[in-house]
């Protein structure tokens, strides 16, 4: 019965599975390249910061289900559209990670981009080549909280009727049944262990250059 | 060469770091900015390469107002170096100093080339070339920001106390260093110090500035000491002026150098020859000193490296009077070693010999 229903149903976790993941990362990606731009300003800009910084604080206190409600009627589409979610989640996603661009950029030691300054580094490249680079460290810890806490967010829209691995719990509730709820449990757990190990070795790979006492 | 005429500036806050500072910077010269903390030295530097712009006059390099120039294209005919070398953390040294000719255009194995090149003369090995910033010592780090400062070959070098972060001996070592290049590449270069004998030692020009940025004066190193303006130069140069003056009069050929008999590590102490007060300095295979033993007083019947007394310093052959002086009062003997370039000996020389060349040459200076 138990194991039964997990073979009889492998198709479709697969595919569950397989959007559940996209709607993770998706709105992970945007939701970084929405903050880089905000954060560098809130970096820049003294009295940017605390603005900014409060703003995106307070989008992460607006309860998910309100938002994928919410969403349709500012974006004029269907509540059942995945696009809501991903909208969503790179709400939250910009949200935290503002602040995480903004300290990564301010971990930068003041000598160096002083130095790059100084040697005719434009602004740009100065941002692109050295800012940036140095703060990769930072803002993969934030890419990591991000991440896990997406993988949790997106089962909520389970309750919109929209599939990914949320959706096991819907139906574990309705049939009555406990296996594809731990089913859902089970996955979820793994696959936001799997992003975060992925952003370990990615953090990794970027920063051969890290003094190697320190752990991360 | 870097001209400052009027130069001010004033803070947002009001503070009036630099006030109407009228300055050259002669070019393939090193001039030196020293003064009290807080006196201006580091605004003024920051205002050549725009870093801090000056409230009003007029900087300009090789006669172009610096104002009228891109501040980007500005800086990259400048070179600057600054106290913790500021290197990049996420580059490896060699493409620390290959970052600027990389971002100009240079094809990456070319640029690396040339920064391997430019390591090498900075004097650092070239094991470190693939290491990160972290792992090299201050005073290393030091010689690659200086390599990273050269690598576009600008012909202005700023440099804000370079040398300060480093302990008494690397600092010396990377003084004697950075003269010997300079020599070579024969920048223009504004330095900045707070060390008085970095300054006498390095500069071809010092300009002492007090507190607000009023320029006190500007003159060579010796001329400096010689003829301090004010009780402030004369104050800052320190008390020590005297002796610190003796490192300006060369030694030429009336200071009577002595004939020094010598000996070796391995010598019967019985058939070693002597001076008359049981000093004999011991030399290598190739003449060169290793320093004084007492015969009278060794620990066996043959010479020993435990036996030689290494205190005594050595002085250039055609050195200055202050390294004579000094090599004479550090030597147990109290005869001073003279060397020439290579290190070999040429003989002793006494205090007394000394002070009478010192009494010749302020005569010299006096008549002049
Ligand atoms: N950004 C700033 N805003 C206001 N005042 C400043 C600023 N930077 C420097 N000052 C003031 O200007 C004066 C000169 O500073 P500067 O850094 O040029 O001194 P300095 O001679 O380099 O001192 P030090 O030897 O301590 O490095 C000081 O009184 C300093 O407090
Ligand atoms: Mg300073």
């Amino acid at each position: 019965m138990t194991i039964d229903w997990i073979f009889a149903n492998i198709g479709r976790i697969s595919e569950l599975t397989a959007s559940h993941i996209f709607l993770t990362l998706v709105p992970t990606l945007l939701g970084l390249i929405v903050a880089l731009p905000l954060g560098w300003w809130a970096h820049r800009r003294r009295g940017a910061y605390p603005v900014i910084v409060g703003a995106a604080g307070l989008l992460y206190t607006i309860p998910s289900l309100a938002l994928f409600v919410l969403l349709p009627q500012v974006l004029g589409t269907k509540i059942l559209d995945p696009l809501n979610v991903v909208v969503a989640l790179t709400v939250y996603t910009v949200a935290l990670l503002v602040r995480v661009v903004a300290d990564g950029l301010s971990s930068v030691p003041i000598e160096t981009v002083q130095a790059a300054t100084a040697m005719g580094y434009r602004g740009w490249q100065r941002l692109w080549l050295v800012e940036l680079p140095v703060a990769v460290p930072v803002i993969a810890s934030g890419m990591r909280v991000a991440v896990v806490a997406n993988v949790s967010i997106v089962t909520m829209a389970a309750l919109l009727g929209i599939p990914q691995l949320g959706s096991l719990f819907t139906q574990g509730f309705q049939l009555r049944l406990f296996v594809p709820i731990i089913t859902g449990i089970v996955l979820c757990l793994v696959l936001a262990v799997l992003l975060d190990l992925l952003l370990v070795w990615l953090n990794r790979a970027l920063t051969p250059w890290r003094q190697k006492t320190v752990t991360s | 060469m870097i001209n400052f005429d009027n130069v001010s500036k004033v803070y947002p806050d009001g503070t009036v770091a630099v006030d109407g500072l009228t300055l050259q910077a002669p070019t393939g010269k090193l001039t030196i900015l020293i003064g009290p903390s807080g006196c201006g030295k580091t605004t003024s530097m920051r205002m050549i390469n725009r870093l801090i712009e000056p409230s009003s006059g007029v900087i300009s390099l090789d006669g172009t107002d610096t104002q009228s120039l891109n501040r980007v294209d500005l800086r990259r005919r400048i070179g600057y170096v600054i106290q913790n070398a500021g290197l990049f953390p996420h580059r490896t040294i060699v493409d620390n100093v290959a970052a600027m000719p990389r971002l100009l255009g240079t094809p990456k194995r070319e640029a690396r080339a040339n920064a391997m090149e430019l390591l090498e003369r900075v004097g650092l090995n070239e094991k470190f070339a693939n290491r990160y910033p972290w792992q090299l010592s201050g005073g290393q780090q030091q010689r690659v920001g200086v390599a990273r400062a050269l690598a576009t070959d600008p012909p202005f070098l700023l440099m804000d106390e370079p040398f300060s972060a480093v302990d008494p001996i690397v600092r010396a070592q990377l003084q004697e260093e950075f003269l010997r290049l300079q020599r070579e590449i024969g920048k223009t270069i504004v330095m900045v110090t707070h060390d008085i004998d970095e300054a006498l030692k390095l500069g071809d020009q010092v300009a002492v500035l007090r507190e607000g940025g009023h320029l006190a004066q500007v003159a060579s190193p010796a001329h400096l000491l010689a003829h301090p303006a004010d009780a402030f130069v004369a104050d800052f140069v320190g008390t020590a002026r005297g002796y610190r003056a003796l490192g300006f009069v060369t030694a030429d050929g009336t200071l009577g150098v002595d004939r020094e008999p010598t000996v070796r590590v391995g010598d019967d102490a019985a058939t070693a020859t002597v001076g008359a007060d049981g000093w004999a300095l011991a030399v290598d295979e190739s003449n060169i000193p290793q320093g004084w033993v007492q015969l009278g007083r060794l620990n066996g019947a043959q010479i020993t490296e435990s036996d030689i007394n290494i205190s005594g310093t050595v002085a250039k052959e055609f050195g200055n009077l202050r390294d004579m002086l000094n090599s004479a009062l550090s030597s147990p003997s109290g005869r001073g070693v003279v060397v020439d370039e290579r290190g070999v000996l040429v003989g002793t020389v006494s205090a007394e010999a000394i002070v009478a060349a010192i009494r010749t040459a302020k005569q010299e200076v006096l008549a002049s």
